[in-house]
């Protein structure tokens, strides 16, 4: 993932970070949790996975690292946020319209989770 | 009290494995890996669930990301191998076609190997200084002491530098002796860019020393070169050993850390 790149495919695990950035800065923690919650529980990312992305994130202008900053909900120790970049806004935003054009895709076929699981 | 301790057990045993991660990485991300992974494990134990299982799979997931990143970091730095083996491989084209071409030129396996082995630990020895401080004098510097001390290690395997009867003892002082005081230097400067223009005035001043007792001595007299020939050899090797001084003190000038490396 080079820089320039923003409209490539994105792997589960950045769209699943940029889409916890894009609503605010976030620690690793943070992200962690926000993308448990949006993926209801079902994406799980350890910290080796989590900070291997951030760094290929990083190095492709996707996300930056902010200032260190104490979390008011959590202790005193100061932590490393993230944020997203402009780059990443593109990525995301080309990636969602993807998505959609999927979505638009399945619709026109009249195909459904459902019925696919059932092999309708 | 117990989970605490137990909690700060398992954080100091998750430190030990970001260890694995390569130096680079684990100074950019370690701490606030550490820092994630302990505020999982605070939010496990405040639940009350299991640590064990959960340790379990952090410290494997982890590991398996260190593997990764580990692979990486080789992959970045296949690059230079092959192109020192590359230019190793052209270098010894030379004695080759001279082998073949060159009346009395007559190179065995063995030369080759050692020579293709000496001029690969050069280049990787200049890929892996040169590498540590980015700027230009300080690669110039390490490029000239390190091609210099490989003609000098060349002229002598080939023929040797001082003949004489006492050709063996001065050879090894003139030749070993001023690679051993470089070598030596070099790792007490820590490769720092003062440190290191030291180490290559010394290598200068053992030369002359050298090349003044056996001059003084006679060691080589009878040889068609003696003295001049190995009078201005000597100079020439002084005057890029004191070059290569000079040019390593501008880079400990040029660095805003002065002496330190990147």
């Amino acid at each position: 993932m080079a820089k320039g790149t923003s409209s490539a495919p994105l792997t589960p695990a950045v769209l699943h970070i940029l889409l916890a950035l894009a609503t605010q800065d976030r620690h690793g923690y943070g992200i962690m949790k926000q993308v448990e919650a949006d993926s209801r529980e079902k994406v799980s990312m350890g910290p080796g996975t989590l900070y291997g992305s951030i760094r290929r994130m990083i190095d492709a202008g996707l996300i930056r690292e902010s200032d260190k900053a104490i979390d008011p909900a959590m202790d005193d120790e100061r932590r490393v946020y993230y944020a997203i970049t402009g780059i990443g806004r593109e990525a995301l935003a080309a990636e969602l319209q993807r998505y959609r054009e999927v979505v638009a895709v399945a619709k026109r076929e009249r195909l459904s989770a459902r019925g696919l699981a059932h092999g309708a | 009290m117990a989970r605490d301790g137990s909690l700060r057990g398992l954080r100091s045993a998750y430190a030990l494995l970001l260890k694995l991660y390569p130096r680079s990485y684990r100074e950019r991300f370690g701490e606030p890996m550490l820092q994630t992974f302990h505020d999982l494990l605070r939010e496990r134990a405040a639940e009350g669930r299991n640590l064990f299982r959960f340790t379990f799979w952090m410290f494997a997931e982890t590991l398996a990301a260190t593997l990764r990143e580990n692979g990486i970091m080789i992959t970045l730095h296949r690059k230079p191998l092959v192109r020192i083996v590359l230019v190793t491989v052209l270098i010894l084209i030379v004695p080759l076609v001279a082998n073949q071409t060159v009346e009395g030129f007559d190179w065995g396996l063995f030369d080759f190997v050692v020579i293709g082995a000496v001029l690969f630990g050069t280049g990787l020895a200049y890929h892996l200084v040169a590498s540590r401080l980015n700027a230009i004098t300080y690669r110039v510097a390490v490029g000239l002491a390190l091609a210099a001390a490989f003609v000098l290690f060349w002229m002598n395997a080939a023929a040797g530098i001082i003949g004489g009867p006492n050709e063996d003892l001065a050879n090894l002082l003139y030749v070993g002796g001023v690679l051993a005081v470089g070598f030596i230097g070099a790792l007490l400067a820590r490769l720092r860019p003062r440190g290191m223009a030291w180490a290559l005035f010394a290598m200068a001043l053992t030369q002359a020393l050298v090349a003044g007792v056996a001059l003084a001595a006679g060691w080589g007299a009878g040889e068609p070169v003696w003295p001049w020939g190995f009078a201005i050899l000597t100079g020439i090797f002084v005057t890029i050993w004191v070059g290569s001084a000079l040019l390593f003190l501008r880079a400990s000038r040029d660095q805003p850390m002065s002496g330190e490396l990147a």
